[in-house]
């Protein structure tokens, strides 16, 4: 909510009865500071100028379009006096919002059931007795809504001083200070002077684990968090306790919040009542500097800003983008930020022949390793990308491995065969936003709520509007919306495929089904199999039309897209286990023991993580907040990072390493800027260039993957992801992290 | 007169001379001569009660009856030479200045152990001064590290 | 600033570049003999060495090697003439010093392996810093 935007409307009964130009809009401008960052809502508050009761007609806050299915049942509604036709169905609240008329609001969140306890929103209705809380009252045809009276004024007023009698005066000391809601509708429409004497109420704060600090004093039981811990994020965990003024929030027992997307509760609550336990009293908000920029921590690509002072990441917050993350991220996403500044690699290191590392120059680095990379065969060469990798820089890699004659580049993730010939294979063709028509899913191998969090939220949304039926095949897992557990291994598999299964038939009569297949199941030696089986049943059910497309696969890693976009495959697929020369590239989860070892490793990448102790060469590279890379979302959504924090000591983007090490090497590679390399990907996979789009699939892999004489093998299908906090180098160097996999997941 | 007259002979019986005219200066007695503060002090002792000496050496006396009502407390340095206020740890300073009846050794058992410094007179002007120096200060001898970030430390790695 | 213009004399210009010449000479002297104080003042000893700060007061003068009018030499000295008593005066701080005089302007990183000649711009600025 904009305080600008807040105060101009306050202001404007006054202005437009003294004014007879309209000047407001410096009002707001001069006021509210830069509200396109604070919030969704604000953005669009802002953009729309504000509306003078002259000029009609206003335009709708947010930028809401009003989708009307069928005309004759949208009904016409008076808001302060100008019509405004909506869909039969709608709130007083939306009615508003339509009309372009923001109401100020505590309880009411657009993606939450409503409650209607705060009362902040009332608003006067011709031939009602008293004010409706307009967020709970539907729009009836013909209503005529006042929003600007002195009674619905007098009313929000008199609501304000209720909520401020218990709340604290810590505004100096409180974490929510210049974002908080109830500070900035206090200074809009509350009053200039309390009259409460008594003594204020104390609540005993709550231990909602490592992620979530609690000054329970500050809660005004909007009860967002209640409802968004039920509704979205599925646990049962948070609830309102007592009533009157010993109502409170809490957990029922002593219990610690066990949810992948609890941070989110921090961005809806409307003060300082939940705050980020990491980032407590850390910086102030107004302080920080702001990157708009993507998530690396799994395959979704949610969409962050990054809020940074001076070198520092200091916090991690979403960004809207209604396609992917909602308004929501992940707890990995959000806290895994500390690790980028633990454990990083700053210097170019070699090994010296007693073992140890030494710091040296790029220079001699670079000299060391164009010299060792003559000395071994081309076939010998083995370049392998890590899940954390972008585009450009997998580009470069591949680019130079090949000028050297070798064509042994992977990425770690992908397995030894993939499959990218065709890009329906590897991507979720049905789009994450497009997971919410599904009515019946099936999960193959894959849970969702550990590897890739916000594309569970979206099933999870999908099966409590619609009651869509889930049915899953892989080991034992703690899911947080009903679900059918068919099977543990390819045995299952083959039933559905034959036909033989029960769940076939809900399959073959559901309009759009599903299909969501794990990249955990790539690392199988089976997976051709695997795959043509699953693809015998999305024929058998019909789930590749043209007009759905319900064969997915869900990746884990933000590279993984992007690689098979860019064909990084190995010619031979054990290629590693005869190498001399190992390029890793950020690849800290391949199997070690694999190389041999005689070989040669060069490591480059931001974390002393694991390759680095079986490294001969440390290149320091710069992370995801660092740089400015392009990603593969698991839809095929092409999105950029950018950066938000200069690189740490010696350290350099990835790709400039690859074409300085080319240049050193002798075959230098052609391009000097990331224009350049960007052009070298356009002409490998023109779909990588074009950001923020999603590139639809034209052939379905259903018809086209040839046969295979693989065999299936009855062993069961694994967790891809074991520990949902540390994934990767960043987030296993995060303290944040190792606490909540200590804390969060008992087994 | 002659009953310090008495006293002193009595030393000098007891310990003989030269022992006697060690204690003398030890005392700071020869010291009087040139600082009447110091020969104050001294004449003041006289048949007042010596209430305790703290661990610097600093005796403690007290004298009620004709004594002005806030001169009966005072204090006889153990540094007979450069003596200042400073010198009277804690426990002793609330005795000394009325702030309390309990003596010193009493309250010595408050002195919290943890975090109890041990107490230092005051030296400036005396070379042993204390300044302060900011963080990033060269004279710091802890001087504070400008890096947010850890790196890796590749001591700990011998691995192969 | 009064007591620096105080301390800083302006003697007549020179009438030739004999006489600018001696000056510099003076001046040079005047700066080594200084070089004791300053390294006391700022707490250089462990970082740099006396000769270093003789060397580096010649390399400034030697930058201007190539002025022959008195006249701007005479201007030259009176600015060195100023920076040397801002220095004595402790008017700066000791990171100053050790920015400009004894890291000096070619900065921190110095590639001394990088003697090849036919690198491309990509790479001289590669081994330089990260942003190009």
């Amino acid at each position: 909510m904009g305080l600008g935007l807040l105060a101009s409307r306050a202001l404007r009964p006054a202005a437009s009865r003294l004014l007879r130009y309209p000047p407001r809009h410096g009002l707001a401008r001069a006021i509210g500071s830069t509200p396109e960052r604070q919030s969704p809502e604000a953005s669009a508050a802002q953009a729309q100028p504000d509306p003078a009761p002259e000029l009609p007609p206003r335009k709708p806050v947010a930028g809401a379009r009003v989708h009307l299915p069928n005309p004759e049942d949208a009904i016409e509604v008076f808001v302060d006096g100008y019509p405004v036709k909506i869909p039969k169905g709608m709130t007083v609240l939306q009615a508003c919002e339509v009309a372009g008329v923001d109401i100020p609001r505590f309880c009411y969140h657009n993606r939450l059931s409503i409650a209607g306890n705060c009362r902040m929103c009332l608003v006067e209705v011709e031939k009602s007795p008293k004010p409706v809380a307009s967020c709970a009252m539907p729009a009836l045809p013909g209503m005529k809504i006042k929003t600007d009276t002195p009674i619905a004024k007098k009313a929000r007023e008199g609501v304000m001083e209720f909520l401020l009698m218990n709340h604290p005066l810590d505004c100096p000391i409180c974490d929510q200070g210049g974002e908080c809601d109830l500070q900035d509708q206090s200074m809009a429409f509350g009053s200039d002077r309390g009259r409460f004497t008594e003594v204020k109420r104390s609540v005993v704060d709550k231990n909602l684990g490592p992620l979530v600090k609690t000054v329970m004093t500050r809660c005004i039981q909007c009860t967002r968090c209640v409802r968004f811990a039920t509704e979205i994020a599925g646990v049962q965990d948070l609830g309102v306790l007592g009533r009157g003024s010993g109502e409170e929030i809490g957990t029922y027992v002593e219990k610690l919040m066990t949810s992948e997307l609890s941070g989110n509760v921090i961005d809806i609550c409307p003060v300082g009542a939940l705050t980020s336990k990491p980032f407590a009293f850390k910086a102030r908000n107004w302080e920080l500097k702001g990157t708009e920029t993507i998530d690396v921590t799994d395959a979704v690509g949610s969409n962050i800003r990054i809020d940074s002072r001076g070198p520092e990441v200091l916090r991690i917050l979403p960004r809207l983008n209604e396609d992917i993350n909602e308004e929501w991220i992940s707890d990995k996403t959000r806290f895994c930020y500390d690790g980028l500044k633990r454990q990083r690699l700053n210097d170019p290191m070699i090994r010296g022949a007693d073992g140890r590392f030494q710091a040296v120059s790029w220079h001699d680095a670079l000299a060391m390793v164009g010299e060792v990379i003559h000395k071994v065969g081309p076939e010998e060469i083995v370049g392998v990308a890590g899940k954390l990798s972008d585009a450009e820089s997998m580009m470069a890699l591949k680019d130079f491995l090949n000028r050297m004659g070798s064509n042994n580049v992977m990425c770690e993730g992908n397995g030894k065969h993939p499959n990218a010939d065709l890009r329906s294979g590897y991507i979720m063709n049905t789009g994450i936003a497009g997971l919410e028509k599904a009515d019946v899913f099936l999960l193959v191998g894959t849970q969702p709520r550990v590897e890739a969090a916000m594309v569970n939220a979206r099933i999870r949304k999908t099966v409590r509007a619609t009651h869509a039926k889930v049915g899953y095949i892989g080991p034992p897992t703690d899911s947080n919306y009903d679900h059918e557990h068919l099977g543990t291994g390819p045995q299952t598999l083959t039933e559905l495929a034959e036909g033989r299964h029960p769940f076939c038939s809900t399959l073959k009569n559901a309009k759009n089904p599903a299909i969501i297949v794990g990249a955990g199941l790539f690392e199988r030696e089976d997976s051709d199999a695997i795959f043509s089986a699953i693809e015998t049943i999305a024929k058998n059910g019909n789930v590749v039309r043209p007009d759905w497309n319900g064969y997915n696969v869900l990746l884990l890693h933000a590279a993984q897209a992007a690689a098979l976009d860019l064909g990084l495959v190995p010619q031979s697929p054990d290629s590693i286990k005869s190498a001399k020369f190992v390029y890793l590239m950020g690849a800290d989860d391949i199997n070690l023991k694999d190389i041999p070892d005689d070989a040669f490793v060069v490591y480059q990448g931001h974390h002393g993580d694991q390759s680095v102790y079986r490294a001969n060469v440390i290149l320091p590279a710069s992370a995801f907040s660092e740089k400015e890379g392009t990603y593969e979302n698991t839809e095929g959504c092409i999105q950029q990072t950018l950066p938000a924090v200069p690189t740490v000591g010696d350290a350099r983007d990835d790709w400039k390493i690859v074409r300085a090490l080319s240049e050193v090497a002798g075959v230098q590679l052609p391009y000097d800027s990331v224009g350049g390399i960007r052009s070298r990907i356009w002409t490998v996979a023109p779909n990588l260039v074009s950001v923020d789009e999603r590139e639809p699939t034209t052939f379905s892999t259903t018809t086209m993957r040839p046969n295979t004489n693989q065999k299936i093998s009855p062993n069961d299908f694994g967790m891809a992801v074991e520990n949902f906090y540390m994934t990767d180098a960043i987030t296993r160097a995060s303290k944040i992290m190792a606490q909540c996999s200590a804390m969060l997941l008992k087994k | 007169m002659a009953a310090i007259l008495r006293g002193a002979l009595k030393g000098i019986k007891e310990k003989g001379l030269g022992n006697f005219l060690r204690d003398l200066k030890e005392e700071g007695y020869l010291k009087c001569l040139a600082d009447g503060n110091l020969l104050q002090t001294k004449l003041h002792n006289i048949g007042a009660t010596l209430v305790g000496v703290d661990k610097f050496g600093n005796k403690y006396y007290e004298r009620l009856g004709e004594t002005q009502h806030g001169r009966h407390r005072w204090v006889e340095y153990a540094e007979k030479g450069r003596y200042n206020a400073s010198q009277v740890p804690a426990e002793w300073h609330g005795w000394l200045h009325h702030i309390t009846d309990h003596t010193g050794d009493e309250l010595l058992m408050l002195k919290p152990k943890r975090y109890g410094a041990e107490h230092r007179e005051n030296l400036s002007g005396e070379g042993e001064a204390y300044i302060y120096h900011s963080k990033g200060h060269a004279l710091n001898p802890g001087q504070r590290d400008w890096t947010r970030y850890k790196s890796w430390e590749p001591a700990k790695t011998d691995s192969q | 600033m009064a007591f620096t213009l105080r301390s800083v004399k302006v003697p007549p210009n020179s009438a030739s570049l004999e006489e600018a010449r001696h000056r510099v000479f003076d001046f040079f002297r005047a700066a080594c003999r200084s070089i004791p104080t300053v390294m006391d003042i700022y707490n250089l000893d462990d970082v740099v060495t006396k000769s270093h700060l003789r060397s580096a007061i010649s390399a400034e003068i030697r930058k201007n090697l190539h002025v022959t009018n008195p006249k701007v030499i005479d201007m030259l000295l009176f600015k060195g003439m100023e920076e040397l008593n801002n220095i004595r005066e402790h008017a700066k701080q000791r990171h100053h010093i050790i920015g400009q005089y004894v890291v000096g302007n070619h900065g921190l990183v110095q590639d001394l392996g990088a003697k090849e000649k036919d690198m491309s711009d990509f790479l001289k600025s590669f081994y330089k810093s990260n942003y190009f």
